[in-house]
């Protein structure tokens, strides 16, 4: 007799579609006989490292262990010395993955590898403690950092997910996500929302924009796209058309309220942008075309203390320091300033760049810039900006009545333009070069 | 060497993709474009992608087996776009 508390597998009824793949929809009581078929097969170790590209094959790889008593570990991304460092660090470890690749000790396609068992199984049942899945952030050292997540918390998270990014769902909502499920952002959304939610998710993971209409194209009504900002823009640039697409849930990246609003006039849909890190999974949601505050999730408390704000959550196995600068409102919802890693402090002071970079492009007038630390001095920052009709005394001016003279950029130099990648990104090294060659001009008695 | 219609998809790449540290003609024609060779990541594909729909009206898809090998070098590239450009 166990006395520990156990969760089932999916609450999700045997007759209910769960996901689309080759051979079109799978219901729950298929895909069960086809995890504990699965299951069954799997060697005798304690990790798998699942590389399934076909989602609906990861869904399996990734419930087979769970049910096998093993855990999936999550490597940040497919590279060979990755895979090798993971080996390495957990000798008791076996990759499983699509034949296609040929360094996978388990390769299967389930989807060819004959019927399931005739009789759809009995719905698992999960101890809460058991460990899962190790999922690892990377840090600033590059060395990654493993976090443990146990059934009890990934099912109650999940739960408190769909809250947050369906609410109810009286129809089921199809799913298809452009991100891997090797990561937190993916495994939430596309491979443990369907286990829990009134959704199903497509086997597929297309990249390029057409393979993305394509993919959405063959779900029925109603559709999501579980998505990112860096494709969200991709797509929008592409100007490939979509058919009607219901929701588009936005992670692992700040997205603009430009894009947010532009997606929602070309497509006509609904986009969530969700805020999270790996340790807590999903933490807030806004929709970004017109909001700015996030609210929380009503799994979590938000509590400020002296490193930050903690996050505590009953299903969480310990508190979580938000890597994120964020200030509480009030009523469930926050301001995001800024990573901890852009706050600076100058003089004692402390600021976000981010903030100041948000202060500065608000400024009436300001088409475009960027406040930065040049370099040598650590104690002074500058900016560059874009205002056609603005001069850099009115620009420190207006900053002036908003942040701390320390943080006030010294000099403020004008430019015709900022030198910023397709995907709006600035390098450091593009943003020192055009501050060079301004200073020198500026220097000499030119203008620029 | 690179043909002149290599030489314009170079240098494409290289704006598309803001590769400051090399010159289109640096480009080997039969070198890979991804992995080794220039290193480049899923963002850079996508980004050049649009890059290459924007210039030749063609939408590429990776679901195409031709789409994976053409993909591989600048000149794969080349002969990919002209196939399907109309």
């Amino acid at each position: 007799m166990k006395n520990q508390l156990s969760f089932p597998l999916t609450n999700r009824k045997p007759g209910e579609i769960i996901a689309f793949d080759s051979r079109g929809a799978r219901r729950v009581d298929q895909f069960l006989g086809e995890a504990v078929n699965l299951s069954k097969q799997l060697p005798a170790r304690r990790y798998a490292i699942n590389l399934f590209t076909d989602r609906y094959q990861y869904l399996l790889g990734f419930t087979a262990a769970i049910i096998a008593g093993q855990c999936t570990l999550m490597p940040p991304n497919r590279l060979k010395a990755t895979l090798e460092l993971l080996g390495e660090m957990f000798p008791d470890s076996y990759t499983l993955g699509d034949n296609t690749l040929a360094d996978c000790e388990i390769s299967r396609n389930v989807s060819r590898s004959g019927p399931p068992g005739e009789f759809p199984p009995d719905i698992p049942e999960i101890s809460a403690e058991q460990l899962c899945a190790i999922a690892f952030t990377s840090g600033s050292t590059g060395t990654p950092t493993p976090n443990h997540k146990y059934w009890g918390t990934l099912r109650t998270g999940t739960l408190g997910n769909s809250e947050l990014l369906f609410g109810e769902l009286p129809r089921r909502l199809n799913m298809l996500a452009t991100v891997p499920p090797q990561h937190m952002w993916g495994l939430e959304t596309s491979i443990l929302a369907p286990l829990f939610a009134n959704t199903a998710i497509s086997h597929l993971a297309p990249f390029y924009p057409q393979d993305i209409a394509d993919a959405l194209e063959s779900l029925p009504d109603p559709r999501a796209l579980i998505s990112s900002p860096v494709h969200l823009d991709v797509l929008l640039r592409s100007g490939v058309r979509l058919g009607k697409l219901d929701w588009i849930f936005s992670a692992t990246a700040p997205l603009s309220e430009d894009l947010a609003r532009k997606l929602e006039a070309q497509y006509y849909t609904h986009v969530l942008e969700l805020f999270g890190c790996t340790e807590s999974g999903i933490l807030a949601s806004r929709q970004t075309a017109t909001e700015s505050l996030w609210r929380q999730s009503a799994s979590f408390e938000f509590i400020p203390g002296r490193e930050g704000i903690l996050i505590r959550g009953a299903h969480l196995p310990g508190e979580v320091i938000l890597p994120d600068v964020i200030e509480l409102v009030g009523d469930h919802r926050f301001r995001w300033l800024g990573r901890h890693q852009d706050m600076i402090n100058i003089a004692g002071k402390r600021g976000s760049l981010a903030e100041l970079n948000h202060r500065l492009a608000a400024i009436p007038g300001v088409v475009d810039g960027i406040i930065f630390f040049p370099g040598n001095n650590p104690d002074r920052l500058a900016a560059l900006v874009v205002a056609p009709k603005l001069k850099p005394a009115g620009i420190l001016e207006a900053l002036r009545s908003q942040i701390e003279p320390v943080f006030l950029p010294r000099p403020v130099y004008l430019v015709s333009g900022l030198p910023r990648q397709e995907t709006g990104k600035l390098s450091r090294k593009a943003v020192l070069e055009l501050f060079e060659k301004t200073s020198t001009m500026h220097k000499s008695g030119k203008r620029l | 060497m690179q043909t002149e219609q290599e030489k314009q998809l170079a240098e494409l790449i290289i704006e598309a993709l803001n590769l400051e540290d090399i010159s289109a003609e640096e480009i080997q024609p039969d070198a890979p474009l991804f992995g080794e060779g220039l290193g480049l990541d899923s963002i850079d594909a996508l980004e050049l992608a649009l890059a290459i729909t924007q210039k030749y009206a063609i939408q590429l898809k990776a679901n195409d087996q031709g789409m994976k090998q053409a993909f591989g070098t600048l000149r794969s590239l080349n002969a990919y776009i002209r196939e399907n450009s109309s």
